[in-house]
């Protein structure tokens, strides 16, 4: 019976002290979801309520509805945060949500047609939120190119797109890089991405898509590019 | 014997972790509590706001897209005013950029114009809210229903698939009304 009691007293503070550092550790990422985030809202004049949320879990279903339209809260997940090294990729990453939760507040009954209409036209959409993205990050200070990097590093590449709800993401990357290259170009030659390996990685697999842009630009057209 | 050395052996390598976080907690408590005086780089304090009133000095449309990000002119329609100094002036162009093109899509959607980054002298892009959405028509309203109606028949319902919704334009009619608010900062 002592040894019973010892060992369950044992487990306890065990138990104790860990869930204590855990919650120190969410509290942390919590925090700075929290910081990145507002400061986000605050240098884009965003005069809507917009909340993030840390989460260790997985997200578990594609079919679950995205929060970000219903309830206009960015829920991260603890899959996605492990792969964000700096606060510019969590920016971009915050930016994105944010994009698509502003989508939700405008339109006719409290924003509920315009959701619908993101979430079934999910392809185009998903172009505009990394575009509007790219905004959102260069108002408030952060590199647009951690978009790029973020996306690079986090997002698998599908074989086709055609029938599929999402871009593909080297379409998306290279739309992005398009928008960029028009609207920023000073950030391009950013040193800081110029040295960053995973931004590299991006630059060489984007070559063609790349060329394909430089034709754009060099022919002056205005149509869209069928990225590959 | 060998039962209380593992005991204490045990009860050690618990509490070396609880023992940290209290030196931790006790080195936080111990720091002098110098509050950093944090000043942001805005204040949203002030609920003044003067509308001011413009129009596009060339049409646009969806129909032929111009580039992200290309500057688009504007005229200001009326006098802005503030502290009864004279801000903007009746008839001025000032410049804005086209944010982003939404191209209108199937059942109905509608296409998109984002306007903003007005460039306004004497006034500071902090002091702008200035985003300005312009829709195409939202045929929406009907395809959906119309889709709904058509699904027991095969096929049939997809059709409406084909519907694209209305191109946006901003004519030179138009009134796109921003706001300043002068005492952003």
């Amino acid at each position: 019976m002592k040894k019973f009691l010892l060992i369950s007293f044992l487990l306890l503070c065990a138990n104790f002290a860990y869930a204590t550092n855990v919650l120190e550790e969410q509290n942390l990422i919590q925090t700075r979801i929290d910081k990145v985030g507002t400061d986000l809202l605050n240098y884009n004049k965003i005069p809507k309520r917009i909340v993030f949320t840390y989460t260790p879990q997985t997200k578990k279903s594609l079919l679950s509805t995205d929060k970000a339209l219903t309830k206009r809260q960015i829920i991260v997940y603890d899959g996605l945060y492990q792969h964000l090294q700096t606060d510019d990729e969590l920016a971009a990453m915050l930016a994105r949500e944010i994009s698509t939760a502003v989508k939700s507040y405008s339109g006719v009954w409290g924003g509920t047609l315009d959701s619908v209409q993101v979430a079934l036209g999910s392809k185009k959409f998903e172009v505009v939120a990394d575009k509007r993205a790219v905004d959102y990050m260069v108002n408030a200070g952060y590199s647009p190119l951690a978009l790029i990097v973020f996306i690079n590093k986090t997002y698998p590449q599908k074989r086709f797109d055609r029938f599929s709800r999402h871009n593909l993401t080297s379409k998306r990357l290279a739309k992005i890089y398009e928008y960029i290259t028009y609207k920023y170009p000073q950030y391009l030659t950013d040193e800081k991405y110029l040295n960053n390996e995973y931004y590299q990685n991006f630059l060489l697999n984007s070559v063609e898509n790349r060329k394909l842009l430089e034709e754009k630009i060099r022919t002056k057209s205005t149509k869209d590019v069928d990225y590959e | 014997m060998n039962r209380i050395l593992s005991v204490i052996f045990i009860l050690g390598l618990l509490f070396i972790p609880i023992n940290i976080q209290a030196e931790e907690i006790a080195e936080n408590q111990a720091e002098p509590t110098v509050e950093e005086k944090q000043i942001l780089p805005y204040n949203y304090l002030s609920t003044l706001s003067i509308p001011i009133k413009l129009t596009i000095t060339e049409p646009y449309s969806t129909k032929e897209p111009l580039n992200e990000g290309s500057t688009l002119n504007f005229r200001v329609l009326e006098n802005v005013y503030y502290n009864g100094k004279l801000i903007v002036k009746k008839g001025d162009e000032i410049s804005g950029k086209l944010e982003t093109n939404i191209t209108a899509g199937m059942n109905g959607f509608p296409a998109e114009i984002v306007l903003d980054d007005f460039d306004i002298p004497k006034i500071k892009t902090s002091q702008l809210q200035s985003a300005y959405v312009k829709k195409g028509t939202n045929r929406c309203f009907w395809v959906y229903p119309l889709k709904w109606a058509l699904t027991p028949i095969p096929f049939v319902g997809s059709l409406t698939n084909l519907i694209k919704g209305g191109h946006a334009q901003i004519k030179t009619s138009d009134v796109i009304t921003i706001y300043y608010y002068p005492e952003w900062y």
